[in-house]
C-alpha cells in the first residue's frame, strides 16, 4: 500500500512537470497534440481492457465518452455559473471539477451495466452491432435534448482548474489533468492486466467454455470489463468538454469509436503499450502531415497518405505495432546486444 | 531485433517533432506589423464533406485580399492570408484556430462557415485577444461566445422571422407545414423561429415533420404534410436535400410553394430541381441580378479569376475581408486590439451583401433578399430590412 501511495504520488509530480515543462518551453499547438494523444490515451487503454483483453468487440466507446462528456459539461457549468449563461470563461473550482470528472465517469460506468448486461447474450458480430447501436442512440437521444444545447450542445464550459503557481502560463492546466488520468487508467490497467481478474479476462478472450469449465465467473468479468472502460471514456469525455469549452453530440459519431479500434489494432490488440503506441500514432500522424499537405498545396492529401499507411501497416504487421508483448525492460535489454533479455516462456 | 529498433526510431520522430515545436521565446507579435504586413488567419473545410463551403469562401477572401493589395494594401500594408484547414470537423477548427492564435499571431482571423466550428474555434481567439469574423455562421450562438467573436452575415432567427413574415404578410399564406432536419442545427434553428414567428403574427403551422440523418426518401413525411393540406411548406434544408424534398412533394400532387432559407443555394439548384422548384421562394444574402456596382464588379471579377459561378459563401467571404479593411481604418491600426474596437464601429457598411451594420451582440445587421425560382433562373420578389420585422 505505501507503495501503491508513493507511485501515485510520483504521477501526480511528474504530471505537475510535464505540464510545467510544456507550458513553458512548448508551442501551445504541440501541447494541444500532447493533450489530444493523452485523451486518446485515455479511451484506448480503456477499450482495450473490453476488446483486447476480454475479447468483447465493442464499437460504442463514444457513446459512454458522449454520456461522460455532457454529465460532466452541465455539472460543471452549473457548478461554476448557476446556469448556462453568456460571459467569460471562468476556472471551475477545484472540488468541484473532480466531483463531476467522478460524476461522469459514474454515469458512463451505470450506462456501462446496462449495455454490458444484456451484451452478455452475444457474441462476436452481433455484440458488436449492439454496441454500435448503443453509440448511435446516445447520440441521437443527447441531438434531441433542448436543454443540453440540441445539435449545437453545450457551450461555456469552464477551464481546468489552476494549481498552484500556474496562473501564469499560457498553456493552463490541461496537461496536468489529462495525464493525471493517463497514469491512473495505465497504471490500473496494467495491475488488472497482471492480476487474478486480468488472467481471468484473457482466459474468456481465449476460449470462453473452457474458462467457465475453469470456475471463471465469466458474466460478471465481462461486466467489469465494460465497467473499466465506460468509466475512463466517461472521465475522458468530461476532460475533452473542459478542454475544448463547448460539446456537441456530433463529436462523438461511431467515427470516433473506430478511430479507437484503430488504435487498438494498429497498436496490437490486447498490449497496453501498443493500445498507448496506437492512439499516439493515430492522432498524430494526421497532424504531422499538415505541413506536406500545406507545401504540396492539396488538402486533403494527408487522409490519404494516412490509409495508406494503415493498409500498409496491416499488410506487412498484421498483429499491430506491439503484437500482444508490453513494452518492459526486458524487451529494452534484448536490444542491448550480446545480452538476450528476459527468459522466454 | 529490427522491429523494436523500428519502435523506438518512432519514438524519437514523434519526440523530434516535439522538440521542433519548441517556443520562440524572442519572438513578438508585432514582427509582422514591422515588416508591413497584416496578418489574417483563415479557417475553412478545405477538405472533408464541406470542402465545397470552405473553397468558394476562400476564393472570395483571396479575390477581396489580392484586390485590396494590388491598390497598396491597408495604410502602406500588404495583407497576408494564414490559411489553414479544418477537414470539415469541429474539434480540428481548434486545433487549427490555437496555431493560428500562438504560432502565427495573426492580427485577426476569418472562419467558418460551419457554425459548430466557429463556437469550437471561438474561445481561443477569445482567450488570446485576437478578434474572429465569421463570413457565414448564421447559428445565434456564435457572436455570443465572447466579445471579440463578430460576423458578417444574418442571423437564423432573423432568416426564420423574415421567411414568416414574407409567407404570411407578402404572399398572404396563413396555413403552413414544417419539415426539417432534427440533427442539425442550421435546419432546427430555422425551423424553431419560423415556427414561433408564424404563429405570432397569426398563421397556423397545420404539420410539424422531422427527419433525421442522411435521407434520400421523403415519401412518409411528404405524405403526412400533404393530408394536412397547408398553402406553403418551410422546408430549412440544405440543397442536397431539397430537390429530393421537392420532387416527393410534386409526385404526391402537393402545388403549394415551398420556402427556404440561404442553405438551399447552390450552382446546381436550378439544375438539380429545376422543374420541381418553380414558382418556390427561398431567403438569400444578395441578388445575383441587382444593378449594383458593387455586386457586378465582384461577379465579374470573380468570373475573370476563378473562371466558375460565385455563390453568397464567397460573397461573404469578400465582404468579411473588407469588413476587416474598413475596422482598420475605424480602429486606427492593425493590431488585435484596435480591430477588435474597429469592428464594433463598423456602421453602414457597404458591401455585395448589402449595406450593413455591426450591432452591440457583433451581428451584422442587414437585409435579406427573397428570391423566386423560375424555370431557368433566379428573380427578386423583396428585399426585407432588418427594421421591417416587429
Amino acid at each position: 500500500m505505501p507503495r501503491t501511495l508513493a507511485l501515485l504520488l510520483a504521477g501526480v509530480v511528474a504530471c505537475y512537470g510535464l505540464n510545467w515543462f510544456l507550458s513553458e518551453f512548448i508551442e501551445v499547438v504541440y501541447v494541444d497534440y500532447v493533450n489530444l494523444i493523452g485523451l486518446a490515451i485515455i479511451l484506448a487503454v480503456g477499450l482495450n481492457v473490453v476488446n483486447g483483453l476480454t475479447g468483447q468487440f465493442s464499437i460504442g466507446h463514444a457513446g459512454f465518452m458522449a454520456v461522460g462528456a455532457f454529465v460532466g459539461a452541465m455539472a460543471s457549468i452549473l457548478f461554476t455559473y448557476g446556469e448556462i449563461a453568456a460571459g467569460p470563461l471562468a476556472f471551475a473550482g477545484l472540488g468541484s471539477f473532480l466531483f463531476c470528472l467522478l460524476l461522469s465517469g459514474l454515469a458512463a460506468g451505470a450506462l456501462g451495466v446496462l449495455v454490458g448486461a444484456p451484451a452478455l447474450r452475444l457474441r462476436g458480430d452481433y455484440l458488436a452491432i449492439a454496441t454500435l447501436g448503443f453509440g448511435e442512440i446516445t447520440r441521437i437521444l443527447l441531438t434531441a435534448q433542448d436543454s443540453l444545447g440540441g445539435p449545437t450542445g453545450l457551450k461555456r464550459i469552464p477551464k481546468m482548474p489552476l494549481l498552484p503557481g500556474t496562473e501564469t502560463w499560457d498553456g493552463g492546466t490541461s496537461v496536468f489533468w489529462i495525464y493525471l488520468f493517463v497514469f491512473l487508467v495505465v497504471g490500473l490497467a496494467v495491475r488488472l492486466q497482471r492480476s487474478t481478474f486480468g488472467r481471468a479476462m484473457i482466459a474468456i478472450r481465449e476460449n470462453e467454455l473452457a474458462a467457465e469449465t475453469m470456475g471463471v465467473p465469466s458474466a460478471r468479468l465481462k461486466v467489469v470489463a465494460f465497467v473499466f472502460g465506460a468509466f475512463f471514456a466517461g472521465i475522458a469525455g468530461a476532460l475533452y468538454a473542459h478542454y475544448q469549452h463547448s460539446v456537441r453530440p456530433d463529436d462523438f459519431t461511431s467515427v470516433r469509436s473506430i478511430e479507437v479500434i484503430v488504435m487498438l489494432v494498429l497498436g496490437g490488440l490486447g498490449s497496453v503499450t501498443g493500445a498507448i503506441a496506437g492512439a499516439v500514432v493515430v492522432t498524430l500522424l494526421p497532424q504531422l502531415l499538415r505541413p506536406l499537405e500545406e507545401a504540396m498545396g492539396i488538402d486533403g492529401l494527408s487522409m490519404v497518405v494516412y490509409a495508406l499507411l494503415l493498409i500498409v501497416m496491416m499488410v506487412f504487421r498484421p498483429q499491430g505495432i506491439f503484437g500482444q508483448r508490453e513494452l518492459s525492460l526486458k524487451l529494452l535489454r534484448g536490444l542491448i546486444p550480446g545480452r538476450r533479455g528476459g527468459k522466454t516462456p | 531485433m529490427r522491429k523494436a529498433l523500428s519502435v523506438i526510431a518512432f519514438f524519437a520522430m514523434a519526440l523530434a517533432a516535439l522538440i521542433g515545436g519548441c517556443k520562440d521565446k524572442g519572438g513578438d507579435n508585432n514582427s509582422a506589423a514591422e515588416a508591413g504586413e497584416i496578418k489574417i488567419g483563415v479557417f475553412l473545410s478545405l477538405s472533408g464533406k464541406n470542402a465545397d463551403f470552405g473553397k468558394t469562401t476562400k476564393n472570395g477572401i483571396m479575390l477581396a485580399v489580392d484586390e485590396i493589395n494590388a491598390a497598396g494594401g491597408i495604410g502602406g500594408k500588404k495583407l497576408v492570408i494564414v490559411d489553414k484547414d479544418t477537414r470539415s470537423q469541429p474539434d480540428q477548427a481548434q486545433t487549427v484556430a490555437k496555431a493560428l492564435a500562438t504560432s502565427d499571431k495573426v492580427a485577426v482571423a476569418i472562419g467558418s462557415v460551419e457554425s459548430g466550428q466557429s463556437i469550437k474555434a471561438a474561445p481561443v481567439f477569445q482567450e488570446a485577444g485576437i478578434p474572429m469574423v465569421s463570413p457565414s455562421s448564421t447559428n445565434p450562438d456564435v457572436t455570443k461566445q465572447g466579445d471579440r467573436i463578430f460576423r458578417v452575415c444574418y442571423l437564423d432567427d432573423f432568416q426564420g422571422q423574415a421567411c414568416a413574415t414574407f409567407a404570411y404578410k407578402d404572399l398572404g399564406l396563413k396555413k403552413a407545414a414544417i419539415i426539417f432536419a432534427q440533427d442539425d442545427d442550421y435546419s432546427k434553428g430555422l425551423a424553431d423561429f419560423f415556427r414561433a414567428s408564424f404563429k405570432a403574427l397569426g398563421g397556423t403551422i397545420v404539420e410539424d415533420v422531422a427527419f433525421q440523418g442522411e435521407v434520400s426518401e421523403f415519401k412518409d413525411q411528404v405524405s403526412k404534410i400533404a393530408a394536412a393540406n397547408p398553402e406553403v411548406i418551410f422546408a430549412p434544408v440544405y440543397y442536397g436535400s431539397i430537390g429530393l424534398i421537392a420532387r416527393d412533394f410534386r409526385k404526391q400532387g402537393v402545388k403549394a410553394p415551398l420556402l427556404g432559407g440561404d442553405g438551399w443555394e447552390s450552382p446546381q439548384l436550378i439544375q438539380l430541381a429545376g422543374e420541381t422548384l418553380e414558382g418556390c421562394y427561398f431567403g438569400y444574402h444578395y441578388d445575383p441580378e441587382d444593378k449594383d456596382e458593387k455586386v457586378q464588379s465582384y461577379l465579374k471579377n470573380y468570373k475573370a479569376k476563378f473562371n466558375t459561378e460565385p455563390n453568397s459563401l464567397s460573397a461573404l467571404g469578400y465582404d468579411a475581408v473588407y469588413t476587416v479593411k474598413a475596422a482598420i481604418e475605424l480602429g486606427g491600426g492593425a493590431s488585435p486590439d484596435q480591430i477588435t474596437q474597429g469592428l464594433r464601429k463598423v456602421k453602414d457598411f457597404h458591401g455585395v451583401t448589402g449595406t450593413y451594420s455591426i450591432d452591440e451582440n457583433r451581428n451584422a445587421k442587414k437585409p435579406i433578399t427573397m428570391l423566386k425560382i423560375g424555370g431557368t433562373s433566379l428573380s427578386k420578389v423583396k428585399v426585407i430590412q432588418p427594421g421591417d420585422l416587429k
